[in-house]
């Protein structure tokens, strides 16, 4: 499979009803499949804005976003889930279910109205349960996963819709090490082995650092820094879109941040 | 410090020898003799409502109660009625001081009654006592079936000072209870409905049932104790009363409104068009009229009913 | 899997049977097919309690979803107030006729409906759960408070009478009642029966709904219409029986799980089982009085509500 355009904004601008300013400035990117784009910026910076411009949610003022070629508000919702999947940041699953029945919900753009779950779409539960390492938690009811297991189950409901766009926001915001490392390796083999295009919002720099191709910096709204993370994070970027002294230590060829403390009185 | 102390004393003493003579008065009022043109009745409530003299100035809060004292000859007396008592004719020269339901104490202590006439209820008893409270007599009149007027008459005749007319109307009652004319041919099977839907039938513990029954007639649910209860539409039906008579308030000659609907054909009343059309304002309550609502309704029975379109 | 649906669907027979075989006339078998009181009372009115109680109920389980809260019942958005206020106006205003109360209980029930709707968009807000649940308490609070003004204030005794036919019973059921709610009913049904899906998805939260696929805005605007609608029909031709749409979708839950796809058409067949054997409770338990049939569906859902929370504290 060839490096296909999945996603393409070009100089996008957004702006929520009622802000007084705007909430994306003049910010681009471009994701091929096979390629896993880390999105990391400061709270407020407008990474969860960025996600929703980009699946069609919110007009962008200004700039253009394409999804395979076709702009994103052209895209019926039906149609625009069986090409990109999305682990969003808040779930609140109001009703009991187990892992097969959630995970068969990803199932639902490629469903007709009246039309019953066919063999091929069991088959693709079965398949995103397995990628996300979480065959064995088929049977069980959702709400005795752990967080990082239920974390795992959203992600196979995101691969069961079989897009070729997987969007994670912040999606180890509470998981311990083993579980955030999990998640990671996970998506980056995805990535690698189905040729797969991904983009992670996450507050974990270090992680982006070591295992995304690119890395995306937002600043209140613009694009402080685009490019593989080794020209991103460099300690004058950082220190000035964070507004903490850190410092840069290259870890595995990929530069890790270290916040510093501030000197003692 | 001491000229205080002394003050709250004598204040102390003051206030007991207060309350000792209030006492005293309130128990001497219990067992002296009352002055001559004293009225004293015991109400239905089981209240004794004492009055100075006849009531001049009265606040009557039920339709029945309004009509007996018209009836009673104390028309003249009546200051206050509720926008329901609109009978007799002259009853609607007397200002209107609420609807009844819930006594609106104020306006009626605006017209400076020295007797207010309730319905005996709950709510009314509570109303009765707010009226003492200011010290306004009020009096609670149970008027529900026939046996009643005869006694509330007499209630209310000695509070009014109509005491006579009030022996007259007991009497005429009386003999309106008494009087059992015999029917010729078999007696007519009524149920009277006072709503459809749900359908509500009216029981033995009504006046109605008892005007039916000296008039010749039969209620087909005379076996239920209640004033009124809730019926299926296939009891009814089963039963198979010859007519079914209503309270009417305005004097119009049309079936009501359920006659067409389709559930009500399996009643042969209703599919005949066996209506009856009582005047609500003859047949509305237990009234003083009694025997010319049990000779009227003889005559709509024995006529045999209008058919209705 | 199938034997829960033949369990079901042999219920639903049963108290259809009991609806037509008992009553407080004694009708005896041999004439049960002949008997008029059978053919034109106790046959439409048992149907009618079907399609009422199976309307009701699926117009429960779509706004427990819709609202996101397991204890929405159809009459908590405001349709009770405003068929009451409908109808106390007709009286009121003495409309004639064999349909006015309907007719106009109908009337009221839709114009609360569209003022909730339009509370529900007011500041842009796309019919926030919220924002519905408190106007419908609101609208109903007024039109209940209108209501009673209307009856204290008004001289017709009939008014007082209103209330009776607001508590709701199925007295007023006749073939032409059946046939206008059957030919009514099947499209606000189909309405909510399309949304199965989306409705599953609408469980995990608006946003991941509509990432996967779902048209959130339209399927909540078709859920909470269609839902009203059936309601508004349900209160019209029975008055407000409650509990209905409440527990029999969380009693359905129990066996056939949260999918909308089954829960739905289950939810229909329970509730036309509930309201006809509460029916024929009221018409029986105390013959010849009979009860309203409001009455006998809370006193058979409380305690079932308690066995359903006991299970449900103790997962």
């Amino acid at each position: 499979m060839g490096h296909d355009l999945i996603l393409a904004l070009r100089e996008v601008s957004a702006r929520y009803p009622a802000a007084p300013r705007d909430a994306l400035a003049g910010v681009s990117l471009a994701v091929r499949n096979g390629e896993f784009v880390a999105v990391i910026g400061p709270n407020g910076s407008g990474k969860t804005t960025l996600l929703r411009v980009a699946l069609g949610l919110l007009p962008p003022a200004a700039g253009t976003v394409e999804i395979l070629g076709r702009p994103a508000g052209a895209w019926a919702r039906r149609e625009l889930a069986r090409v990109v999947g999305v682990v969003a940041q808040r779930e609140d699953n109001l009703f009991p279910q187990r892992v097969r029945e959630t995970v068969l919900l990803g199932r639902y753009p490629h469903l007709s109205l009246w039309g019953a779950e066919r063999p091929e779409d069991h088959a693709a539960v079965a398949r995103a349960l397995e990628r996300c390492d979480a065959a064995a938690l088929a049977d069980r009811w959702i709400w005795t996963l752990s967080g990082g297991e239920y974390q795992r189950v959203r992600l196979a409901r995101a691969l069961a819709q079989e897009p070729r766009l997987l969007v994670l926001d912040e999606p180890t915001a509470s998981l311990d090490v083993r579980h955030e490392m999990e998640l990671f390796e996970l998506v980056r083999g995805l990535v690698n082995r189905h040729a797969l295009a991904a983009i992670m919002i996450t507050h974990h720099v270090n992680l982006a650092a070591r295992f995304a191709d690119r890395v995306l910096l937002l600043d209140a709204g613009r694009a402080a820094a685009h490019g593989p993370a080794v020209e991103v994070l460099t300690r004058e970027t950082v220190e000035r879109v964070f507004a903490w002294p850190v410092a840069i230590e290259p870890f595995q060829g990929a530069p890790q941040m270290i916040p510093l403390r501030r000197p003692q009185p | 410090m001491r000229r205080w102390a002394h003050r709250t004393h004598l204040a102390g003493r003051l206030l007991a020898a207060v309350a000792l003579l209030g006492g005293c008065g309130r128990a001497a009022d219990r067992r002296a003799p009352r002055p001559a043109g004293t009225v004293t009745v015991t109400d239905d409530a089981g209240r004794v409502v004492s009055l100075a003299g006849p009531a001049r100035r009265v606040v009557s809060l039920a339709p029945s109660s309004t009509e007996l004292l018209f009836a009673l000859g104390a028309g003249a007396q009546v200051v206050g009625r509720t926008t329901w008592c609109k009978y007799p004719a002259a009853a609607r020269a007397v200002p209107v001081v609420g609807d009844g339901l819930s006594p609106n104490i104020e306006a009626v202590a605006a017209t400076r009654p020295d007797l207010v006439v309730l319905y005996r209820s709950p709510l009314n008893e509570t109303a009765a006592a707010q009226f003492a409270r200011i010290g306004i007599a009020a009096v609670l009149v149970k008027q529900d079936r026939l046996e009643d007027i005869a006694r509330a008459a007499r209630l209310l005749g000695t509070l009014t000072g109509h005491g006579a007319a009030a022996d007259s109307v007991a009497e005429r009652m009386g003999a309106a209870l008494r009087a059992t004319e015999t029917t010729p041919g078999r007696a007519v099977r009524l149920a009277f409905l006072v709503w459809d839907n749900p359908p509500m039938v009216i029981g033995a513990g009504s006046y109605l049932d008892q005007l039916a029954a000296l008039a010749g007639g039969v209620n087909v649910f005379h076996d239920l104790p209640a004033a009124s209860a809730t019926v299926s539409l296939e009891t009814i039906a089963t039963r198979d009363p010859d007519v079914i008579a209503f309270l009417e308030d305005s004097a119009t000659s049309s079936a009501p409104a359920y006659a067409t609907r389709r559930e009500w054909q399996t009643v042969r009343a209703v599919r005949e068009r066996h209506f009856l059309a009582l005047p609500a304002d003859l047949f509305g309550r237990p009234s003083p009229r009694a025997a010319e609502a049990v000779a009227e309704l003889r005559r709509l029975l024995q006529r045999g009913s209008g058919k209705w379109r | 899997m199938a034997l829960r649906w033949l369990a079901l669907a042999g219920l639903a027979l049963a108290a259809l049977g009991l609806a037509v075989v008992l009553g407080p006339a004694h009708v005896s078998l041999a004439d049960l097919w002949t008997s008029e009181i059978v053919r034109n009372l106790r046959v439409p009115r048992a149907l009618l309690g079907f399609v009422v109680g199976g309307s009701l109920a699926v117009a429960g389980a779509g706004l427990q979803a819709l609202v996101r809260n397991p204890l929405a019942d159809p009459f908590l958005l405001g349709l009770s107030g405003g068929a009451g206020l409908g109808a106390v106006g007709a009286i009121a205003l003495h409309v004639g006729g064999p349909w006015a109360l309907p007719l106009a209980a109908f009337a009221g029930a839709l114009a609360a409906m569209a003022l909730v709707f339009r509370l529900g968009l007011v500041g842009g807000a796309e019919l926030d759960p919220r924002v519905l649940l408190l106007s419908g308490v609101a609208v109903g609070a007024f039109a209940g408070a209108v209501t009673t003004a209307i009856v204290s204030l008004s001289e017709a005794a009939q008014l007082r009478n209103a209330f009776l036919w607001l508590w709701g019973g199925l007295s007023g059921a006749s073939w032409d009642t059946l046939l206008v709610l059957c030919i009514y009913v099947p499209v606000p049904l189909l309405v909510l029966f399309a949304a199965a899906r989306p409705l599953d998805l609408l469980a995990l939260g608006e946003e991941p709904a509509r990432y996967l696929g779902a048209d959130v805005t339209h399927v909540k605007r078709r859920v909470y219409l269609a839902a009203s609608l059936l309601t508004a029909a349900a209160v019209a031709v029975s008055g407000v029986i409650g509990f209905v749409g409440l527990m029999v979708p969380h009693l359905c839950r129990g066996v056939w799980g949260h999918q909308h796809r089954l829960l739905l058409p289950a939810s229909f067949l329970g509730g036309g089982v509930l309201l006809v054997l509460a029916d024929t409770a009221a018409r029986v338990a105390v013959a010849p009085h009979e009860l309203p049939v409001g009455i006998v569906t809370a006193l058979i859902g409380v305690p079932l509500f308690a066995v359903l929370l006991r299970r449900w504290a103790t997962t």
